[in-house]
C-alpha cells in the first residue's frame, strides 16, 4: 500500500477513534461531577475535583441487586438463546425439509414486529402464566424477541458450512446430534460469539420489558435502577451518567473477554478443510 | 413425662407455625407513583407508609415509583391487562376521567363524605379530579403556580423595570434583546413548556370561558379568536426573537433552558414554582438573582389577572375498584394527608393541597406561591392534563409549529378544534 | 446426504419454536383483530369496521414517518455498512494495535438509548453543544446550526446519532465473517502478486457477498421498526420532521390512547417490512444465480 494510502488510513481510524472514543470520555467525566458543577459550569469541561462520591450514593441505592437482577436475567436468557437458535439455524440451513422456508420465513416475520405491540399480549401472557412481577418472567420475552435476528445471523453463517464436512463425519459414523454438536458448533463461534454480544448488550440495557413486567423495587434491574435519579421535573444528569457508567463497564469487560475467548477457539486448530 | 414433654413440644410448634403463617398472611396493598429516589417528597411517603403499617400490623404496602413519563404506559398496561395496583397516582383531568370511564376506579365521595375527611383538602384540588359529582381521587403533593421567574440583576442592569401589560412586557423584551440577552428561556422539545406560555396567553386574551367552553364543548370552540390570537402572540414573540435560537430542540429535562440562565445569556423563565427547588439544587448561589411576576395581562382581554396557570392538586392519589382492600387503601389515604405528613412537605418545600397549611409556612418564597394560589380566581390545570388525552396530544402537536413557525395560528387552533370534534363524536 | 428423521428435525426446532410461538405469534394477529375497533387500551372496545385503515391510507402524517423511515433506510445501509465493513478490513488483522481499536470501537453499541440521547442531545445543544463549539473555534460562529430544532436537519440529525450507535455491530458481524476466509486464499493470491486492493476486490468481497446481503436485511428491517433514539432525541418532531413509523404507532396508542389506530399502523408497519425483506431477499438470491 502506498504511502499516502496509509497515512489516509491511520488518518481515518484515528478520526474514528476520536469519535467513538470521547463520547465514553465525556460520560465518565460528567459521571465525577455533582449536579451543582455541572450546571455551573461548561457541559464539556473536565471537573475540578474528580469525585466519585456519585458512584457511592449510586452504589448504596442497590445498585449491587440492580446488577445481579441484570446478571441473571441475561445469562439466562442468553444461554437459552444461543442453544436454541443455533439448533435452530442448523434445521433450517443444511436440512432441507418440506417445511424449512416456512419455518424460516415464521422466525424472519418475528424481526419485523415492532416491540410496543406486543406489550399487552406479553403482559396478559405473563400473568396467565403466573410470572408477573418476577425475573424469570423476563426471559420468555427475552428470548422469544431475541430469536428471530440471532436464528437468522446463524443460518446465514452455517449455510457456508462446506458440504463435505458433515459428510465425512457420517461416513465415520457420527450421528446427528454429534456433528452439530462437534462439528457445527466449534465452527460458527465467531458467528456465535457476534450473536451472544449483540443479544447481551440489548438484553442488558433492555428497558420496556422490565418497565411493564415488573413491580417490586427489589427486582428492579439496571435500567430500572436508572429511574432513581430521573425526576418529574428535572434530572441529575452526572447521576445518570454514572447509573450508565455502572451500567457500561461489565459490558465492555464481557466483551473483550468474549473476544479473546473466540481469538484462542479459532487458533486452536479448528478444522479447516 | 416422656407423653407431656412431646405433648407440650407439638403444641408449641403448631403455635409457631400458627404465629408465623399470621405473619406471613399479611395483606399487601399496592402502591403506585412516580415518587422515585429523585422527589424530594419521597420520605413523607415513607413515612406515612411506616406510620400506617405500625397502626396496622395486618397490612404492608408495596410502595412501587416509576420515572414520570414511563409511569403513564406502565398505569396503562397494567389496567388493558386489568391488573391495575391497589392505588394509583395521577394528575387529575381527562386522563384521570378515562379510568373512570372505563369503570376502574373507586368512587370516593361516601369515604370522603365520612368524618369531613373532605374538609381536609383544598376544594379546588378536589374539583380536578370530580366527575358527574362524584370524587375519585385526592390531592396530595404540590399545588403549583407557573411564573415568570427572572433575574433581577438582569434587569437592573439593562434597566428595565417589571412588566404590567403586554405592551409593557415586549418593551422589556426589545430592550432586553438589544442588551444582548436572549429574553425568554424555553426548550420546547418536550412541547408542554411552549404550552405554557399558549395557555395564559388563552386565559388573559379570551379568559377562562375560552377554554371551558371549548373544553366542555358548551359553546366553545378551540378555533375560536381567543386561541388563534394566542398563536398571533406567540409568533410575534418569536420574531422579535425574544427565545432562545433552536429552541424546538432544547430539552427541558437536561436543563438546557436554566443552562441558559446560569450562563447570564438568558432573562427570563415562565415554569412551575417548582424551579425554585431546581435552581436551589443546580446553582444555589445564583438563587438570590431570581425573583418571579406574574404573566403580563392584556389591556382589551377578558382574563382575569389573578388567574394562573398550574395545578390545585399537584399529584392525586386514586384507589381502584377492582382493589380487595378499598378500605385500608382509604385509611393509608388518610396517614398520607393528615398533619405530620403536611408539616413534613411543608418542610420540604411542598405546598401541600390541604386546608391549614399556610400555618406551617415559613419560607418567604413559598409564602408568596400560596399567596398568588390563594387570590387567584381561577386556577387553569394545565390542558395536557384537563383535556382527554386524545385531544391533549393535538394540543401538544400544535405548540412546536407554532414556536417553529412551521403552523399558523389558524392552523393550529383548527387542528385541535378538528380532534376535539372527532373525539367527542365519538364517545 | 444423510436421511435425517422427522423428530430429530421436530426436537432441534422445539425450544426455538416454542418460547418464540408463545410469546410472538399473538401480537400481530391481535393488531390485526383490534385494528377494526376504537380502543383506549383498557375499557371498552367499539367495533369500526375498516375506518382506521381509511384513516391510515390518508394520514399525512404516516406519510410523513414513512418517508422518514425509507431515508433512515436509505441512509443506514449506505452510511453504516460500507463504514463497518472498512473498519472490519482494518482490524482484520490480529494485532496488539487492532485488539485494542476492535475494543474502543465497540463502545458505541454498549449504550442504552438514554446514554446516547443525553451524549447527543449536549452535542447537538445549539448554544453550548461540542459541534457548535467546535465550529466557533475554528472560526465560522455565524454558522450557528440549529440541529435539532430546525425541522430540515432534524431527521439528519438523528440518523448520524444512529449511524454513529449501529456501526459497531455490522463491525463485528463482517470481521467474524472475514474471520471464515481461508487464509490460504490470500497466500496463494500474495503468491501470484495480487496487491491489496485486487485481494478485497476478488477475494474478500465475494466471499463476504451473503454477509453483506444479510447485513442488509438486517438493516433494513431494522431502519423501518426503528424507535429509542429519534424517541428520546427528538420525540419524532419538531412537529413531525423526524416522525418514524414506530414513534407514530407509539404516541397514537399510548400518549392519544388510541390503541385502535395505534395497531392499525404497527400492522402496517409490519407488512411493509415483512413485504419489503421478502423482495430484497429475492432479488439478491437471483444475482447469486
Amino acid at each position: 500500500m502506498s504511502k499516502t494510502a496509509k497515512i489516509i488510513v491511520i488518518l481515518l481510524a484515528g478520526i474514528w477513534l476520536l469519535i467513538t472514543l470521547y463520547p465514553f470520555i465525556f460520560m465518565l467525566q460528567t459521571s465525577m461531577k455533582t449536579n451543582m458543577e455541572y450546571f455551573t459550569t461548561s457541559v464539556w469541561a473536565f471537573p475540578e475535583n474528580i469525585s466519585l462520591d456519585n458512584y457511592l450514593t449510586a452504589m448504596n441505592s442497590g445498585f449491587i441487586r440492580f446488577y445481579l437482577n441484570s446478571l441473571f436475567v441475561t445469562i439466562t436468557s442468553l444461554v437459552i438463546i444461543i442453544i436454541s437458535a443455533s439448533m435452530a439455524a442448523y434445521m433450517i440451513a443444511k436440512i432441507d425439509f418440506k417445511l424449512s422456508n416456512s419455518v424460516f420465513s415464521f422466525f424472519l416475520a418475528g424481526m419485523m414486529i415492532p416491540i410496543h405491540i406486543t406489550l399487552i399480549p406479553v403482559y396478559r401472557m405473563t400473568q396467565t402464566m403466573g410470572l408477573y412481577d418476577k425475573l424469570t418472567g423476563l426471559i420468555g420475552p427475552y428470548v422469544a424477541f431475541s430469536l428471530p435476528i440471532s436464528i437468522f445471523i446463524l443460518t446465514g453463517f452455517i449455510a457456508e458450512i462446506p458440504r463435505e464436512l458433515e459428510e465425512a463425519a457420517y461416513i465415520d459414523g457420527a450421528n446427528i446430534f454429534q456433528i452439530f454438536t462437534k462439528i457445527i458448533f466449534p465452527l460458527i463461534k465467531p458467528a456465535v460469539s457476534t450473536v451472544a454480544i449483540y443479544n447481551l448488550v440489548l438484553l442488558w440495557n433492555e428497558f420496556i420489558y422490565a418497565l411493564v413486567l415488573i413491580s417490586n423495587p427489589d427486582k428492579w434491574n439496571l435500567t430500572l435502577g436508572l429511574w432513581n435519579f430521573q425526576g418529574q421535573y428535572g434530572t441529575n444528569v452526572p447521576m445518570v451518567m454514572t447509573g450508565v457508567m455502572l451500567s457500561v463497564l461489565p459490558l465492555l469487560l464481557f466483551y473483550i473477554f468474549l473476544q479473546e475467548k473466540v481469538i484462542k477457539g479459532m487458533t486452536a486448530g479448528a478444522v479447516k478443510g | 413425662m416422656k407423653k407431656s414433654l412431646s405433648l407440650v413440644v407439638t403444641v408449641s410448634m403448631f403455635l409457631v407455625i400458627l404465629l408465623s403463617v399470621s405473619a406471613i398472611a399479611q395483606e399487601e396493598i399496592v402502591l403506585w407513583d412516580i415518587t422515585t429516589e429523585a422527589e424530594s417528597e419521597l420520605p413523607v411517603i415513607q413515612n406515612a407508609i411506616a406510620r400506617f403499617e405500625a397502626d396496622n400490623p395486618e397490612y404492608t404496602i408495596r410502595h412501587v415509583p416509576t420515572s414520570n413519563d414511563d409511569y403513564k404506559t406502565k398505569l396503562q398496561v397494567a389496567m388493558g391487562a386489568n391488573n391495575e395496583p391497589d392505588i394509583f397516582m395521577s394528575w387529575g383531568g381527562g386522563p384521570l376521567k378515562e379510568y373512570v370511564d372505563a369503570g376502574k376506579v373507586m368512587d370516593m365521595t361516601k369515604a370522603l363524605k365520612q368524618d369531613d375527611w373532605i374538609e381536609r383538602f383544598v376544594p379546588a384540588g378536589l374539583e380536578i379530579a370530580r366527575f358527574d359529582g362524584n370524587y375519585y381521587a385526592v390531592p396530595i403533593t404540590g399545588m403549583r403556580a407557573v411564573l415568570m421567574f427572572y433575574r433581577t440583576d438582569i434587569f437592573e442592569e439593562v434597566g428595565v423595570e417589571i412588566p404590567e401589560t403586554y405592551e409593557d412586557f415586549k418593551d422589556v423584551i426589545v430592550q432586553l434583546k438589544d442588551a444582548g440577552y436572549i429574553p425568554l428561556s424555553l426548550a420546547n422539545k418536550n412541547r408542554w413548556t411552549g404550552s405554557m406560555y399558549y395557555m395564559y396567553l388563552v386565559d388573559r386574551i379570551g379568559g377562562k370561558e375560552a377554554f371551558l367552553n371549548a373544553a366542555n364543548r358548551n359553546g366553545g370552540s378551540f378555533a375560536s379568536e381567543a386561541f388563534v390570537r394566542a398563536g398571533e402572540v406567540i409568533q410575534e414573540l418569536v420574531d422579535l426573537g425574544a427565545f432562545p435560537p433552536g429552541v424546538n430542540g432544547l430539552d427541558e429535562d437536561q436543563g438546557q433552558s436554566r443552562q441558559l440562565l446560569y450562563a447570564d445569556r438568558a432573562a427570563m423563565y415562565l415554569m412551575g414554582d417548582w424551579a425554585y427547588g431546581l435552581i436551589k439544587n443546580e446553582n444555589p448561589a445564583m438563587l438570590e438573582n431570581f425573583s418571579f411576576f406574574r404573566f403580563p395581562v392584556f389591556e382589551d382581554g377578558k382574563g382575569d389577572p389573578s388567574n394562573l396557570v398550574g395545578s390545585p392538586g399537584g399529584n392525586m392519589y386514586s384507589v381502584a375498584k377492582s382493589s380487595e382492600h378499598q378500605e385500608a387503601a382509604i385509611e393509608f389515604l388518610k396517614y398520607l394527608s393528615d398533619e405530620t405528613a403536611a408539616k413534613q412537605l411543608v418542610d420540604l418545600g411542598n405546598l401541600a393541597p390541604f386546608r391549614g397549611v399556610e400555618e406551617y409556612l415559613d419560607d418567604p418564597f413559598m409564602i408568596d406561591i400560596y399567596n398568588a394560589l390563594n387570590n387567584a380566581n381561577y386556577v387553569q390545570l394545565y390542558y395536557d392534563q384537563y383535556l382527554p388525552p386524545q385531544i391533549a396530544q393535538a394540543h401538544l402537536d400544535t405548540i412546536q409549529g407554532l414556536f417553529g413557525k412551521t403552523m399558523t395560528p389558524e392552523e393550529a387552533a383548527q387542528m385541535v378544534e378538528e380532534e376535539a370534534q372527532k373525539y367527542f363524536n365519538e364517545q | 446426504m444423510q436421511k435425517v428423521s422427522k423428530l430429530t428435525i421436530f426436537l432441534f426446532l422445539l425450544p426455538a419454536l416454542l418460547i418464540f410461538s408463545l410469546y410472538m405469534v399473538a401480537p400481530i394477529p391481535l393488531s390485526a383483530f383490534y385494528s377494526f375497533f376504537r380502543w383506549k387500551g383498557f375499557g371498552e372496545r367499539v367495533f369500526v369496521g375498516l375506518s382506521n385503515w381509511v384513516e391510515l391510507i390518508g394520514d399525512g402524517i404516516f406519510h410523513k414517518a414513512l418517508f422518514n423511515n425509507f431515508k433512515l433506510v436509505f441512509l443506514s445501509l449506505f452510511g453504516q455498512l460500507p463504514i463497518a465493513l472498512a473498519l472490519a478490513i482494518l482490524l482484520a488483522k490480529k494485532t496488539r494495535i487492532t485488539d485494542i481499536l476492535k475494543t474502543i470501537y465497540f463502545v458505541p453499541l454498549l449504550m442504552s438509548s438514554v446514554a446516547v440521547a443525553t451524549l447527543w442531545s449536549n452535542i447537538y445543544d445549539p448554544n453550548f453543544g461540542l459541534l457548535n463549539m467546535f465550529l466557533q473555534t475554528i472560526g465560522f460562529e455565524n454558522l450557528f446550526i440549529d440541529y435539532l430544532g430546525n425541522p430540515k436537519l432534524a431527521l439528519y440529525s438523528v440518523i448520524v446519532a444512529i449511524n454513529w450507535r449501529y456501526i459497531p455491530f455490522y463491525m463485528i458481524l463482517f470481521l467474524a465473517a472475514i474471520k471464515n476466509i481461508p487464509d490460504e486464499l490470500y497466500e496463494a493470491s500474495r503468491v501470484d502478486g495480487a496487491s491489496k486492493w485486487e485481494n478485497f476486490r476478488y477475494i474478500t468481497l465475494p466471499l463476504l457477498r451473503p454477509t453483506i446481503i444479510n447485513a442488509s436485511v438486517l438493516s433494513l428491517v431494522g431502519s423501518l421498526k426503528f424507535f429509542d433514539i429519534v424517541y428520546v432525541l427528538t420525540g419524532g418532531g419538531p412537529n413531525n420532521a423526524s416522525e418514524l413509523m414506530a414513534t407514530y404507532m407509539y404516541k397514537n396508542a399510548f400518549n392519544s390512547l388510541r390503541m385502535g389506530y395505534g395497531s392499525t399502523i404497527a400492522l402496517a408497519l409490519f407488512i411493509i417490512a415483512f413485504t419489503f425483506s421478502i423482495i430484497f431477499m429475492k432479488v439478491t438470491k437471483k444475482g447469486a444465480k
